[in-house]
């Protein structure tokens, strides 16, 4: 008899580095979600644009999440790119402008709050889907 | 009550910590002496969580709830799933991933003692 869980074995996920870089962009989904979760149910009307970034930083850290776990390279280069730009618009505007960030994102200052793992975290994911673009199942050598 | 819990949490942690990057940086994987240092914290943890629920049910102490519950369900997280990663994955990698759970918790710790005041 087989199982659903047997197709789910541990080889599907990434090994060594991959599972690392997945597991930290983890622990960011999990810190983004639920500061978005706080901010938008307890104050949402006292910052709308700040608290909807903090929302869409958390959705992109799910879907790169998601992505490097089922070693979809592809997806993962889009979150991971988008982020990036994400982290250095809104690192650029909260300092230049303020005014536009009553309250704080996961994505303010650069990521200062979190030890600018923010700014960090998009560079190693580049550089690692860059490194490892020909090894994952999804990568262009499957075209 | 984090006093002397948060130092015993932070002392253990920084074991793991320390532990784990020397290993990681010889290329060793984690091994299961440190899952037993790593099991300490996590039932420190596990302590922690108890004794808050008592004083909070007790109203010996206030604290915003949501956010306090938030972080110590969270905080119990890290460590068994690095020990998971530890049995699946024998290169250095469990290594840096035990490193990152030992400081992910030990910042949560911290956080915790300012949310409970």
């Amino acid at each position: 008899m087989s199982d659903p869980l047997d197709s789910r074995k541990p080889k599907d996920l990434p090994t060594g580095s991959g599972l690392a870089l997945a597991l930290l962009y983890g622990l960011f989904a999990i810190a983004a979600s639920a500061r978005a979760l706080v901010q938008i149910t307890r104050d949402f009307s006292d910052a709308p644009v700040a608290y909807s970034l903090s929302a869409l930083a958390a959705a992109v850290y799910i879907i790169a999440t998601a992505a490097l776990l089922k070693r979809a390279h592809r997806v993962a280069l889009f979150a991971v790119a988008f982020e990036m730009l994400g982290v250095l618009v809104v690192g650029s505007l909260s300092l230049l402008h303020p005014e536009y960030f009553p309250r704080a994102t996961v994505w303010s200052g650069f990521g200062a709050g979190y030890g600018w793992l923010p700014l960090l975290l998009p560079i190693l994911g580049l550089a690692w889907l860059r490194y490892n673009w020909n090894r994952g199942p999804h990568g262009p050598e499957s075209n | 009550m984090h006093f002397i819990l948060t130092w015993a949490v932070f002392t253990v942690t920084a074991v793991v910590l320390g532990w784990s990057s020397f290993r990681a940086i010889r290329n060793e994987p984690v091994i299961l002496k440190q899952l037993w240092v790593a099991l300490a914290a996590e039932v420190l943890l596990l302590a922690q969580a108890v004794l808050a629920a008592v004083l909070l049910l007790g109203e010996k102490h206030a604290v915003d709830g949501p956010l306090f519950w938030g972080y110590q369900v969270t905080i119990l997280l890290f460590l068994p799933i690095a020990g998971l990663v530890a049995f699946a994955e024998r290169t250095k990698w469990s290594s840096v991933v035990l490193a990152g759970a030992a400081i992910t918790v030990a910042v949560l710790q911290w956080r915790l003692g300012v949310i409970w005041g």
